[in-house]
């Protein structure tokens, strides 16, 4: 699994590649917990070139989305391939999260 | 030096001296300086000696021999000889007072390090020994201060000890544990540098300490009054292999303390896990039933579980707890009995309603520490043939029709924990005979090969086509055995929990 993190607009986005599972989340935990403690903070998690994320991934997402919204700010994801959109659908994560098509749109709706 | 050679070998000199009387020499003496140390016959002191012979000590003359009444080639030759004899004798005396020197001193330094390595036994920190280290090593070299530095490899806060306390600034102690680590040898300073000099540091020996085969450590002495001599390098790399053995030691007892702590960790997850899963199958009229799990070493949080009440419905539930260890453990037994207790006490529970009060119990605890339970609740009136169902997030669920396709089933509403309230509806689902539900874990789907590659949902689903013919427990034992064939022996990363219902004839 490999990260890339930047802000764009005051988003700040990460790019995951690979599998993001119980192995590889740790990072991605602990830059999830940073930006989510600020006030307001908007954040963006590609999944574009993500294969596959186990239920500890999902677990940090969801925890990352709580974290966000406590502090009145929005977590959003964007561009996941069929196989994880699978994943959020069979198990109704796509209920909880803002899902969107790529990172355009997505950051459209965050800033809008 | 001539002196402690005729205390030594008195008896010698005087037999030298009878041969000498007994040839006709009326008179033989040592002497240095031109004074006479001792002679033979008591009272004479040689005022007019006839032949003198130097004793010597490589080129320096340290006195002679002398005899009087003997003349002549012949006996100058013999008391040259005589007189060489004794200059040799003289050169193994000197030889053996230094060799006693320095064995006494390698004794005494064996002696300080055998009680340096009795008195680290009882440390049972980094920090402690490299404190004893420190102060015993002052106190060997006869230093005024001393410091040593660790940097541990897991990353963990790096340690500098100083004896005394604030002997030298942090900075230069780091400076010379940086230079030694970068040489990975020993740096002497002796004409130090005005910056030293600032600080009241004269001189300084710093020594790298290996530990599993990088300098790791390091330890420094400061202001030696005459200077870091050869003896004083070999004694202080001494001290440091005793101090590398030591934190090699050190370091093992930690690792295997963490590691026990964490078996135990495991066992009492998995007892948990383990003890908590029904002992027994219920039997139900119209139902074959099989379930069974698999902890994984870092045990998950899956568990199932069946409530069978005479009069009442079966209820049972399959669920997983996000995480690993002890604290899915705790969790997942939170989240079985909420269910469990819902489902056994409510006037007329359903798997709508024991889900909703269920996500309510455990939804602010969940959000506090981040997690989440995916759940599936069935429930079975006995002859209806007809099974009522709510998934809370849970996947994989298969269903295969005794006449149709298998499908799966989708969740109704988001895992326990995620949203404040459930969105959970009952779910109808036809159980007659030949019809299949299998409610898995994503210990299952999720299992992966040498080659990375994931079982998936799609070969889970040509899977239960393949088997769907067979009894509850040949279908899921066939299960298990395709995921390990597929996994390839390689180590399960997570539970692996099955329920296999299937209609029968009731």
């Amino acid at each position: 699994m490999n990260m890339k993190t930047r802000v764009a607009a005051d988003v700040n986005i990460v790019e995951l590649s690979g599998r993001l599972d119980t192995n590889s989340v740790q990072p991605v935990a602990a830059w999830l917990d940073q930006v989510t403690a600020t006030p307001g903070a908007r954040v963006l998690v590609n999944l574009a070139e993500t294969t596959f994320v186990d239920s500890t991934a999902l677990a940090t997402l969801v925890r990352a989305l709580k974290r966000c919204q406590q502090v009145q700010g929005d977590l959003y994801l964007c561009g996941m391939r069929r196989t994880v959109y699978m994943i959020f659908e069979l198990t109704r994560l796509d209920k909880a999260f803002n899902i969107f098509v790529d990172e355009e749109h997505a950051i459209q709706a965050l800033t809008g | 030096m001539l002196v402690a050679l005729l205390s030594s070998q008195y008896a010698r000199f005087t037999a030298i001296a009878e041969a000498w009387l007994s040839l006709g020499a009326s008179a033989f003496g040592v002497y240095q300086d031109e004074r006479p140390l001792v002679y033979w016959p008591a009272g004479h002191q040689l005022a007019r000696p006839s032949i003198k012979a130097p004793i010597c000590r490589g080129e320096q003359e340290l006195g002679d021999i002398r005899i009087a009444g003997l003349s002549g080639m012949a006996y100058e030759q013999r008391l040259r000889a005589d007189a060489s004899l004794i200059s040799y004798l003289l050169q193994l005396e000197n030889e053996l007072q230094l060799m006693t020197v320095d064995l006494v001193t390698s004794q005494d330094q064996q002696l300080a390090l055998y009680r340096l390595t009795q008195s680290m036994r009882d440390h049972v920190t980094v920090e402690d020994t490299l404190r004893a280290v420190v102060s015993e090593a002052v106190r060997m070299v006869k230093a005024q201060g001393g410091f040593a530095a660790f940097v541990p490899a897991s990353g963990e806060e790096p340690l500098l000890v100083q004896h005394p306390e604030g002997v030298l600034p942090d900075t230069l102690a780091w400076h010379f544990y940086k230079a030694s680590r970068a040489s990975e040898r020993e740096h002497m300073l002796s004409d130090v540098e005005p910056e030293l000099a600032r600080h009241g540091i004269s001189n300084v020996l710093h020594v790298p300490i290996w530990v599993r085969g990088t300098v790791m450590a390091g330890l420094g002495l400061l202001n030696r009054p005459d200077g870091f001599g050869a003896p004083d390098i070999k004694l202080v790399r001494a001290i440091a292999g005793q101090a590398s053995a030591q934190i090699e030691r050190m370091l093992l007892y930690q690792e295997m303390f963490t590691q026990t702590k964490l078996r135990t960790e495991m066992e009492l997850a998995r007892r948990v896990q383990v003890d908590l899963l029904p002992r027994s199958l219920p039997v139900i009229a119209g139902l074959d039933i099989y379930a069974n799990s698999r902890p994984a070493y870092q045990v998950g949080g899956d568990f199932y579980d069946f409530i069978v009440q005479p009069g009442r419905p079966l209820i049972f539930s399959v669920g997983d707890v996000t995480g690993k260890g002890l604290s899915a453990a705790l969790l997942m037994t939170m989240t079985r009995s909420a269910i469990h207790s819902k489902s056994q006490f409510m006037p007329y529970p359903t798997p709508e309603a024991v889900m909703r009060q269920s996500n309510e119990d455990l939804y602010t605890d969940f959000t506090r520490v981040g997690v989440f339970a995916t759940a599936f609740v069935g429930q079975y009136e006995p002859g209806s043939q007809r099974l009522l169902y709510a998934n809370a997030g849970h996947a994989p669920v298969i269903y295969r029709p005794a006449d149709g396709e298998p499908r799966l089933l989708r969740a109704d509403s988001t895992a326990i924990g995620i949203l404040p309230v459930s969105r959970c509806r009952d779910q109808i689902l036809r159980i007659g005979p030949g019809d299949l539900l299998v409610v898995a874990t994503d210990g299952f789907s999720d299992v992966r090969n040498p080659d990375d590659e994931t079982f998936g949902i799609e070969r889970l689903l040509d899977l239960v086509e393949r088997l769907h013919e067979r009894q509850a427990a040949a279908i899921a034992t066939a299960m298990f055995e395709e995921v390990d064939r597929f996994g390839h022996g390689r180590e399960q990363d997570d539970d692996q929990t099955l329920v296999v219902i299937k209609g029968a004839a009731s």
